[in-house]
């Protein structure tokens, strides 16, 4: 083919960083079960971010834009004020994901622990998606509504462990 | 105050690589305004394209299918068009269109003499002035055809060329111009971009449909009240009307000349103009409201200065695209400003 047709009608072979990228995708729950060509066009809209150590990622009280999935090194999730760390992420890990949802503040920091390498899956993509593929858009969706239904459960569960320590100890 | 004197200084540098940028724009001139009709046809075309890829088609087949769909209307248009076209040009180079043309002069001359001669209006010489005006305008449709012929060709296939890319890959420079951006501006840049995109993309289209409807009632207008050429003068005052005060008064007036020229029968001027203002109404009533998203909220006489440097600018384009550049801009600023205020860069 010549550059001009070849450009116009390129065939989308994946690369070897990109299969890279669609195995970590397909460990995300949000993206389980999706098929290869369905993962290709999440790759495809995905925004890599490179981070040097203790660079920060987004700030508390940032608007929220979307997800980030770590493709290499590791993220410290911490709260402000005190630096207290809350959690500690590693490769095929991701955090920010309810900012998929509305763009309410960040209710805690993100900050690079080392040199790493960040997948971002924003708002504004995902409604693109949803515009141009809306049975894909609303499989993440759904997948996303899930997974906060089961993290409320979780919660709603603790909230009622503790309330029964805390009659027994009265 | 470090964090206001940091923000000043933020402000400051954005105001530079504006000007700079509007100094470049300015410079570059013609490809520029190339690449911007081609971004505002292409914006225009982005949801049919998206249609279409919903309903399975890769982005490349669909921009495909709109370009064909788009040249097949285009080439049906012209096959509608072309005999009527060459009967009313053939009309117009006709003697008893000229005889009838110096009639109406010397009816109007004869008219305004007796009307308003103590004005001290003479020898006027209408027909004369007519006839030289007709000359000046032929000797420029013929330099323009014969000198600018080639670019006006050029332009015709960068334009498509053009839209083409930018329809199937614009998704992918948006990517790569975010890609760009620093970590520490990234989401907020981000953010600003496809708020942009999302205002200036629904102005367009709505002021696309606007214009469309408003050229479209005119032509209506004007064919039930026999105006010879209603459906040039009708896509005329569509067009028109995407400049605003202006376009819908150059509209009206140059449908009213043509009446005047072709029947010299003043009540029917008058029909016109009536016809006319009665489309403005509703286009200011029931379509805008409908069609164009987010109006730009500017004081019309900041609306009328930002048109006249417009088109002193950049001609017909510069006063097509000044209002909602403008508008922009302050869009941009206010939520450039207020996203900043949210953000943290630390």
């Amino acid at each position: 083919m010549n550059t001009f047709w070849g450009n116009i009608f390129r065939n989308r072979a994946t690369t070897t960083e990109e299969e890279k990228i669609l195995d970590i995708l397909r460990k995300i729950p949000l993206f389980e079960d999706l098929t290869k060509k369905e993962l290709s066009a999440i790759e495809r809209i995905l925004h890599k971010r490179m981070y040097q150590t203790n660079e920060t990622i987004f700030n508390q009280g940032d608007p929220g834009m979307g997800m980030y999935i770590i493709e290499r090194g590791a993220v410290e999730i911490v709260s402000e004020p005190g630096k207290r760390t809350l959690a500690e992420l590693h490769e095929g890990e991701f955090f920010g994901e309810l900012a998929l949802l509305d763009d309410s503040p960040r209710s805690a920091s993100a900050v690079a622990k080392n040199d790493c390498t960040a997948l971002g899956f924003f708002q504004p993509d995902l409604f693109g998606l949803i515009d141009r593929n809306p049975t894909l858009g609303v499989k993440i969706v759904v997948r996303l509504a899930r997974m906060i239904g089961e993290r409320l459960k979780k919660c709603n569960d603790q909230l009622e462990q503790t309330d029964l320590v805390k009659a027994q100890e009265s | 105050m470090p964090e206001n004197h940091r923000f000043r200084r933020t402000i400051m540098w954005i105001a530079i690589v504006a000007i700079a940028a509007a100094l470049l724009i300015y410079a570059m001139g013609e490809v520029v305004r190339l690449l911007i009709i081609a971004a505002l046809l292409a914006y225009i075309l982005d949801p049919v394209t998206t249609f279409l890829e919903s309903k399975g088609l890769s982005r490349t087949w669909a921009t495909v299918v709109v370009f064909i769909g788009i040249v097949s209307a285009l080439a049906l248009g012209l096959l509608l068009m072309y005999p009527v076209v060459t009967r009313e040009i053939q009309s117009l180079q006709t003697t008893d269109s000229a005889s009838r043309t110096t009639e109406i002069f010397s009816k109007l001359e004869t008219s305004i003499k007796e009307r308003l001669g103590f004005l001290g209006l003479e020898n006027m010489n209408l027909n004369e002035k007519a006839q030289e005006l007709k000359g000046k305008v032929g000797e420029k449709l013929i330099v323009f055809f014969v000198t600018d012929f080639v670019s006006l060709v050029a332009h015709l296939v960068a334009i498509p060329f053009m839209i083409f890319f930018l329809l199937k890959d614009g998704r992918e420079m948006k990517k790569l111009l975010i890609s760009r951006v620093p970590n520490r501006y990234f989401e907020f840049s981000m953010n600003l971009i496809y708020r942009m995109d999302r205002h200036l993309g629904n102005y367009l289209r709505g002021q696309f449909l606007d214009a469309f409807s408003f050229g479209l009632l005119a032509a209506i207008a004007l064919m039930v009240l026999q105006v010879k050429y209603a459906v040039f003068l009708g896509a005329f005052a569509g067009l028109a009307n995407l400049i605003p005060y202006v376009g819908p008064i150059a509209g009206g007036l140059l449908s009213a000349v043509v009446t005047v020229l072709d029947t010299g029968d003043l009540a029917k001027v008058g029909y016109v103009v009536l016809a006319f203002a009665l489309v403005k109404l509703a286009d200011d009533a029931i379509i805008q409201p409908l069609t164009v998203a987010k109006s730009v909220e500017m004081h019309p006489l900041l609306v009328l200065l930002v048109i006249i440097i417009g088109g002193q600018a950049f001609g017909i384009l510069g006063m097509l695209l000044s209002v909602p550049v403008v508008g922009f801009t302050k869009i941009i600023l206010e939520e450039g400003i207020t996203a900043y205020r949210k953000y943290r860069f630390a």
